[in-house]
């Protein structure tokens, strides 16, 4: 797929093949800032012609923070703590993607013990991250009860995280050289209880929502997204996957200790709501299969290090480096010029912000109806598209 | 005014409105419906809150959320509010109907939080543009939190405004802060903070970076 550089002007001009026998006229209307569906501050600025959609138009920059120039000021342990702030549902993954990229960057080698601890504690996020999607999702479409159940169940996983890092949101924990501090003695009982509860409550929601018919006929041949124009926009994680491309970077380029266990990618055929669905559903069970695999064999070791005082040089260069948060691949470039502790340009590639524009090529030729389907089978955070 | 006049015209005037300030106040106070409104990281932890079923703000008659500012009478501010957000934070407020309440979650509604330095977009806390009842720290305040600040609210309107006075409040008020560190230490501490940083020396700067004079001499 090529695609045409369009200027804001040109997209808002009509377009001059009206395809509807009628004589109707083309309107815009706003769906956002503040919108209940967009899940934050996203505006999308839809081109309408009766109940079809011409365009999905999205405007960014309600919640744009200035989190790359702010870590220009930043030591990379500082900028460790705004990472937790930009995807919030993925913050061990986002604090890992810099830690590894100063680990790489100044030749660290860590130990296994951190390794498996950081593999864990990311994946247990990519479920907790989940469960919330799946809520959000029923909710979105109309039914209330996932909400509740999503939410409920996030709660035990949430309890682990502030066991042993403090924090319920806003992690901070994985740092340059290892993590904050050792796990909680009850780390490994409280866990294996909280993954044979997820695992319970899975079968669950598949019966409460996957076969309900209201959820069938809203996500079934709703906004599909080829694979080529997914691999065109640059989308990536379930979306990817739920078009039938079978990239995961943790399969692909493994890091952590993924190459060291057994799981299976997702992934759907049609690149419908459903399949997107679908996949997140399976990624579930497939981390919580992963974490089962590492819990009981965490080898004993340091857990950090990097002495906390030492000041950080990385040698002058270019470094990227790129990991899969639950959303999809976030990566992280940094440029070093070699004599400072701080960063000299930071550059995130966030993935939602890719995710997006797929927006527009699954909902154009949809029905209004539909939009909140496809937003909310997107999985969007909107702090990660504007940073 | 017309209400009070003939009020306290009316036999045992001053008792009777008073009795109905109370009244009107308690309904107000048990009654509040939050509009769904989070910017960013605030607004998972206000949502775990308000809609979780572990925490369950309906215990105190808060639950009813509405996506809608003309029916919502609580604006729970849950998140950074950068710039460009500010003017339509600002028209949420104003389309709420009166009596309006406004709880500020997290250190970035109070003074901008871990944005505070080096950040050109967010807003160096939300009293900026429109005015708060309770702010509630934390980054982000856990749901227990957030249901200090709501109990302090409702406190707050069951002894505040009167029929005589509508619209006078208290000062706005910190849910929980450390004794003997007042709202003002910390606005005093902040702004100073920011004065010292605005004052940027280029010349001296561009000297130790090495740059080329932009002035040709
Ligand atoms: S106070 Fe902290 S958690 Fe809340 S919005 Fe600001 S950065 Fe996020």
């Amino acid at each position: 797929m090529t695609a045409p550089i369009r200027t804001l002007d040109d997209r808002i001009r009509p377009s001059d093949t009206p395809d509807s026998p009628l004589d109707t006229q083309e309107y815009f209307i706003n769906m956002g800032p503040q919108h209940p569906a967009t899940h934050g501050v996203l505006r999308l600025m839809l081109k309408l012609d009766g109940e079809t959609i011409r365009e999905v138009i999205p405007v960014l920059g309600y919640i744009h923070r200035g989190i790359e120039k702010m870590g220009e000021a930043m030591t990379y342990r500082q900028f460790v703590h705004l990472t937790d702030r930009i995807d919030y549902l993925s913050a061990l993954v986002n604090n890992w993607v810099v830690a590894r990229g100063v680990e790489v960057a100044t030749g660290t080698e860590t130990n296994d013990r951190i390794e498996y601890i950081r593999t864990i504690f990311a994946e247990i996020e990519r479920i907790q991250s989940h469960m919330l999607w799946w809520g959000v999702l029923g909710m979105d479409l109309g039914a209330f009860t996932p909400f509740l159940y999503g939410f409920r169940d996030r709660e035990t996983l949430t309890d682990i995280f502030e066991e042993t890092i403090g924090c319920r949101l806003t992690m901070n924990y994985i740092q340059p050289g290892g993590v904050m501090h050792d796990l909680h003695p009850n780390f490994v009982k409280r866990t294996k209880a909280a993954l044979a509860y997820s695992k319970s409550k899975l079968h669950e929601y598949e019966e409460l929502l996957s076969g309900n018919v209201i959820l069938q006929e809203r996500t079934r041949d709703v906004g599909i997204l080829s694979a080529e124009d997914a691999v065109a926009l640059g989308v990536t994680g379930p979306p990817l996957r739920a078009s039938g491309v079978a990239y995961d970077l943790r399969k692909v380029e493994p890091y952590g200790v993924y190459d060291r266990v057994d799981f299976r990618t997702a992934v759907g055929s049609v690149g419908d709501c459903w399949d997107r669905y679908w996949v997140r559903v399976e990624e579930m069970r497939q981390s919580i299969h992963i974490v089962e695999q590492l819990i009981d064999n965490i080898p004993e070791g340091k857990t950090m290090l990097m002495k906390p005082a030492k000041k950080i040089v990385i040698p002058e260069g270019v470094y990227y480096n790129q990991m899969e948060t639950a959303r999809g691949i976030l990566g992280m470039v940094l440029v070093s010029d070699g004599t400072s502790d701080k960063p000299y340009r930071i550059h995130l590639r966030s993935p939602n912000f890719n995710n997006l524009w797929a927006l527009d090529a699954m909902s154009r030729g949809g029905r209004l109806g539909d939009l909140v389907a496809n937003v909310s089978s997107l999985d969007l955070v909107v702090p990660d598209i504007d940073r | 005014m017309g209400v009070e006049k003939s009020a306290d015209q009316a036999l045992g005037g001053n008792y009777l409105l008073t009795r109905v300030d109370q009244v009107l106040n308690m309904a107000r106070a048990n009654s509040l419906w939050p509009l769904t409104f989070g910017t960013s990281c605030c607004a998972i932890e206000m949502m775990m809150a308000t809609g979780a079923p572990r925490h369950d703000i309906a215990r105190f008659g808060a639950e009813v959320a509405r996506p809608s500012p003309r029916q919502a009478d609580l604006l729970i501010i849950a998140g950074t509010i950068v710039k460009r957000m500010a003017p339509r934070l600002r028209t949420l407020y104003e389309q709420m109907a009166e009596p309006r309440y406004v709880i500020a979650t997290g250190a970035c509604t109070i003074s901008g939080g871990p944005f505070i330095y080096n950040s050109y977009t967010t807003l160096r806390g939300v009293e900026d543009v429109l005015p708060v009842d309770v702010f509630v720290p934390g980054c982000p305040p856990r749901p227990e939190g957030l249901f200090y600040g709501l109990l302090t609210l409702q406190r707050m309107i069951k002894s505040g405004e009167t029929l005589r006075q509508p619209g006078v409040r208290r000062k706005p008020v910190m849910s929980a802060l450390p004794p003997g560190i007042s709202m003002d230490d910390i606005r005093s501490e902040m702004e100073s903070l920011l004065e010292a940083d605005s004052e940027v020396d280029v010349e001296a700067r561009r000297r130790q970076l090495g740059w080329p004079s932009s002035t040709n001499t």
